[in-house]
């Protein structure tokens, strides 16, 4: 498995975060994800073969928030 | 023709309504959206079918409902 950091924008609040964890959570591919609501911030334990790091973010994006990979 | 539809959206803050916002803007077809975290409420302007526009506001992972047009 691999690990990503997506910068996400558009969260003001914890419901927000909950959101988008449980969302991401049942995506294929999807080990694991931690939101961040200070840092804007989601992270992503994710499976290489099954997703990828723009295929999170267009996920997320689909959700209504803008979503980059970190740099 | 255009319609405003009415949908009622679970919204806690401005974030929520700006996701809802966000959403259907992307989507071809749609005019106008207008939202209030108040009433949890959102208004639709599109010629686009109900269903099309609820499950685009689905897509924001908030529970919604179709209330009907105005
Ligand atoms: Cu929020
Ligand atoms: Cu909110």
């Amino acid at each position: 498995s691999e690990c990503v950091k997506i910068q996400v924008i558009g969260m003001t609040c914890q419901s927000c975060v909950k959101n988008i964890e449980t969302k991401m959570a049942t995506q294929k591919g999807v080990i694991d994800i931690k939101v961040s609501l200070s840092e804007n911030e989601a992270t992503v334990m994710y499976h290489p073969i099954k997703t990828s790091p723009q295929k999170l973010c267009e996920q997320i994006e689909d959700m209504g928030f803008d979503a980059s990979v970190a740099k | 023709m255009a319609q405003v539809h009415e949908f009622k959206m679970e919204m806690t803050c401005e974030g929520c309504a700006g996701a809802a916002q966000r959403v259907l803007g992307k989507l071809e077809g749609v005019e106008k959206v207008e939202t209030s975290v108040e009433k949890q409420q959102v208004l639709v302007t599109s010629a686009l079918p109900k269903d099309t526009l609820l499950e685009t506001l689905q897509k924001t992972g908030k529970t919604c409902s179709y209330v009907g047009t105005q």
